[in-house]
């Protein structure tokens, strides 16, 4: 299979026994991809050694004597009490919300307008920037779906693969983003699965004009 | 007959069995014996997963209690969506998330180190410790699903189904996860390298 140092990352994805071979095969000729899966084989073999156990002869006992008081209090536990309990609870909570509800409201009422209008804005702002990324991958995927179609080639498949489950990623990921918009962690997230697809996208048109040239 | 029915439980896997639920059922109903067996099997993995997640045996070791005693309060509830190891687990993660936030209110935390004391015991003493050390701070750094998903697959050498299962997320999500934890901290690896 003919190999460039930019299907590395593709074949390291792929992490199946053919393409960890075909990536060494490359290293032997490459020595900027060599350092690259050196790291990375040096990762998985010192991630390996952190596997970690040690004898706690205490443990066990000590979980099982936190089991046995449970289970005797549960059975201890008769259901009117844990009747009464939960509406003394509640009674508790409704007189403590409503105090604190009426202190609160006046002071936190301009400060969560003000803080609303900005985090409508950043939404704004990271809805606009996605909307643009995703119309520019969806004109790249147009020109790549039919070259993916036609090609046989087990590197093409390797992308095809890539490319499905990044798909399922990332509407896992957009999912969890409709469930809570302001979760940063998750946008940051669902924008480098974009970009990897871009890539990979940009990857699969450069591979099948690299194959049409030759 | 539970005996017997326990010791035919997988140390992970995806499918569930009409066993997994008479094993969640004798949980609930507070059969120590039972959870017994569970540590016996569960025990040393879950320690490995906690301590990777923690970086300390003690509160490795709270963790794993913690979850015990969250499997009898909540096997009732046991669906037998997830094989009933793979529900452990996910209590388990969970639980180690739980204290990594309560950690994090703390003003001063002392950093993680191997602890004096305890004979941690590793099945690959010929990687160096200062490999070690570095990958220890790499994964510190990383955010908690990154570290669980790197975790889980590299250290504990479970399968991107059997995570997915655990943090809830789909085996495609598992693996790109893992994929670019693993571009992120190549980087840092030789950054570090050459220094």
């Amino acid at each position: 299979m003919n190999i460039t140092c930019s299907n590395l990352d593709d074949l390291l994805f792929d992490a199946s026994p053919l393409s960890m071979r075909t990536a060494e095969e490359h290293a032997a000729q490459c020595p900027a991809c060599a350092e690259k899966l050196e790291a990375w084989n040096e990762i998985s073999a010192t991630a390996k050694s952190l596997h970690t156990t040690w004898q706690s002869d205490l443990l066990w006992p000590r979980i099982e004597r936190a089991l046995n008081k449970e289970i005797a209090e549960g059975k201890r536990r008769s259901p009117l009490r844990g009747l009464s309990r939960i509406a003394a609870a509640a009674l508790l909570a409704i007189g403590l919300g409503g105090t604190v509800w009426f202190a609160v409201r006046e002071q936190v009422r301009d400060a969560k307008f003000d803080t609303k209008i900005m985090t409508l804005s950043a939404l704004d702002e990271a809805e606009k920037a996605e909307r643009a990324h995703i119309q520019a991958i969806a004109n790249l995927e147009k020109l790549a779906d039919a070259k993916l179609e036609d090609s046989d080639s087990p590197l093409m498949g390797a992308y095809k693969e890539k490319l499905m489950l990044l798909d399922d990623a990332i509407a896992e990921c957009q999912a969890n983003i409709d469930r809570n918009q302001q979760n940063a962690h998750m946008r940051a997230q669902l924008l480098s699965m974009y970009s990897e697809k871009h890539q990979t996208l940009r990857d699969v048109l450069r591979e099948d004009t690299n194959v049409s040239n030759q | 007959m539970l005996q017997a029915a326990i010791t035919g439980i997988p140390m992970t896997g995806p499918a569930t069995s009409t066993e997994d639920r008479r094993l969640a059922a004798s949980c609930a109903a507070g059969d120590t014996k039972i959870f017994e067996e569970l540590y016996r099997r569960f025990g040393d993995r879950m320690k490995s997963i906690a301590w990777n997640h923690l970086g300390n045996a003690a509160d490795a070791e709270d963790a794993v209690q913690d979850t015990f005693l969250k499997i009898h309060r909540a096997a009732a509830t046991y669906s037998g969506e997830a094989s009933f190891a793979t529900w452990i687990y996910r209590i388990l993660v969970n639980t180690c998330y739980d204290v990594l936030r309560k950690r994090r209110r703390r003003i001063d935390e002392a950093p993680i180190e191997d602890e004096e004391g305890v004979m941690i015991e590793r099945p690959a003493p010929s990687v160096d410790d200062a490999k070690r050390m570095t990958l220890r701070k790499l994964l510190d750094e990383l955010p908690e699903q990154r570290r669980s998903v790197f975790s889980l697959f590299e250290i504990e050498g479970l399968s991107h189904a059997e995570i997915g299962e655990i943090l809830g997320i789909s085996e495609g999500n598992s693996k790109w996860i893992l994929f670019s934890t693993k571009k992120e901290l190549q980087e840092k690896w030789n950054r570090n390298r050459s220094l």
